[in-house]
């Protein structure tokens, strides 16, 4: 037995799960096998990546497929006309009635779909709290950033050879806001690492986090809030009283967390996600496979447990204070 | 009109023919209107729908296949190879990836769209096609191979040479 033939036996193994892994129809405790494998294997990671992307392919191609209007008035003419006839002619009553049984499946369809609807709101709550939950832990009560912003180089040092591209992107991208720090921060409790900016503009702190996807997906065309540029759609929050803002990019969410207003916050998010898009799925950004970045990118700046009782009300600055600051 | 969208491009890429699919969506909601007191408010109404549709599909089906047959499969269910996965392009455009998913065989293809496109679970799946769950996880596996082998195919044709991909097989930190 050599060390090669074991791995590509172990390779296999987690190869022949990763559909189930990519559909989220592991167990729990076999996710988290492939998961541990994946960080640690470049190879399985990029077959990963690869079937990510071919799924990423369809569902947009497939969703840019246009549907003619004929098709709707089509299947309302022949629900109309599906109704019973005489050979008298109908009065008034059968066709009010004939309308109003119509009118009453689509509804009843409508209400289905809100139940629908609601689970999705529900899924994308439970994305969006996760930049929330970042931000809170880490920018509003961690305060793990400096009055003074730190320099360019030393946010390119913490973010490692892979993010560090993004700073520029968050720099340029939120007008009026300056970036103070970036990490690669965690939860207390929680494997998950989050790219994190923190920024401060408009009299108060703003987060913009990165998290991986790890195969789930928002909602497809369900609740958007805002369609931004370049085929991106904008989800909106209010959760532990911050607005965020997420979307979708490559293998990663993406958020915009602040206290700001709804439309501020959606507005910054817009103007930031198609560059942040565009670098995270450009090809320079995509070839670097997490083998490498296993071995480059350590957790950086792992927030302490305590952080995580200290409780600090948001903190808001003034004009005054960036000036003197 | 709910998830007509949905149903509507599904049986476009299925059928290959937008009259027959257009057909087939105002059958479906029809029967859904003639069956609606067997949908249970709170359930999931979409895949009621799309139940509704693949079954009216297995009758088109069968009618169409007297003329045609559309089966390109390699080997049996589940006789999955694990190695030598196929190198996919990096940018990939909707039109080489509809027109990879059209050469993959509709048994396939039906299982690819609901479970990559519509998202529904392995359960929901096996009970829309009346199928067992086994037969799902396996043409599914399939399914997404044929997809990256024909798309293999158009990254063999910008010049991507898939043994540089293979090199790397069996690599681990």
């Amino acid at each position: 037995m050599n060390t090669l033939s074991f791995d590509s036996k172990r390779c296999e193994r987690i190869r022949q799960q990763l559909d189930s892994y990519l559909s989220n129809e592991l167990l729990v405790e076999t996710a988290s096998e492939v998961m541990r494998h994946l960080e640690s294997c470049g190879s399985c990671s990029r077959d990963l990546e690869s079937r990510m992307r071919v799924r990423d392919a369809l569902q947009r191609a497939v969703a840019n497929r246009p549907v003619p209007d004929s098709v709707h008035a089509d299947v309302l003419r022949s629900l109309r006309e599906s109704q019973p006839r005489s050979f008298v002619r109908p009065s008034a009553t059968r066709w009010a009635v004939g309308l109003a049984s119509i009118a009453f499946v689509l509804l009843s369809l409508f209400a289905a779909q809100w139940f629908n609807l609601r689970r999705g709101e529900q899924l994308i709550a439970s994305i969006l709290k996760l930049g929330v939950s970042d931000h809170l832990i880490c920018a509003i009560k961690g305060h793990n950033y400096p009055v003074v912003a730190n320099p360019p180089d030393e946010i390119r040092n913490k973010l490692g050879v892979r993010y560090a591209v993004l700073l520029q992107v968050v720099q340029e991208r939120l007008p009026g806001f300056e970036v103070l720090e970036g990490h690669i921060c965690s939860i207390p409790g929680s494997n998950r690492k989050y790219i994190h900016f923190i920024t401060r503009g408009q009299g108060t702190i703003l987060s913009v986090i990165l998290t991986e996807r790890n195969g789930a997906n928002l909602p497809n065309g369900q609740l958007l809030a805002s369609p931004a540029s370049a085929g991106l759609s904008v989800y909106e929050g209010h959760l532990s009283g911050m607005e965020i803002a997420g979307f979708e990019s490559a293998q990663y969410f993406a958020f915009v967390v602040s206290d700001l207003s709804q439309n501020q916050v959606l507005q910054l998010a817009r103007g930031l996600a198609p560059a942040l898009n565009e670098t995270l799925q450009s090809t320079a950004f995509q070839r670097l496979n997490s083998h490498v970045l296993n071995a480059l990118f350590k957790l950086r700046h792992v927030i302490p447990t305590s952080v995580a009782t200290i409780s600090r009300p948001a903190v808001r600055f003034h004009s005054s204070n960036e000036s003197t600051g | 009109m709910p998830h007509l969208k949905d149903l509507y491009r599904t049986a476009c890429l299925l059928l290959r023919d937008r009259h027959e699919a257009e057909d087939l969506i105002q059958d479906t909601y029809l029967e859904a209107w003639k069956s609606f007191h067997r949908f249970e408010l709170g359930t999931n109404c979409r895949a009621w729908l799309f139940k509704i549709m693949f079954h009216r599909l297995h009758h088109v089906r069968r009618r169409l296949v007297k003329t045609s047959r559309v089966m390109t499969i390699d080997g049996p269910d589940g006789q999955d190879e694990v190695a030598a996965e196929p190198v996919v392009p990096q940018e990939i455009r909707d039109e080489d990836v509809l027109n990879a998913l059209e050469k993959v065989a509709v048994e396939f293809r039906e299982i690819v769209l609901l479970a990559d496109v519509e998202e529904f679970s392995y359960k929901e799946i096996a009970e829309t096609l009346r199928i067992p769950l086994g037969t799902v996880m396996s043409r599914l596996s399939r399914g997404r191979k044929l997809l990256r082998q024909e798309l293999a195919e158009v990254a063999r044709s910008y010049g991507i040479n898939p043994r540089t991909k293979q090199a790397g097989a069996g690599e681990t930190a």
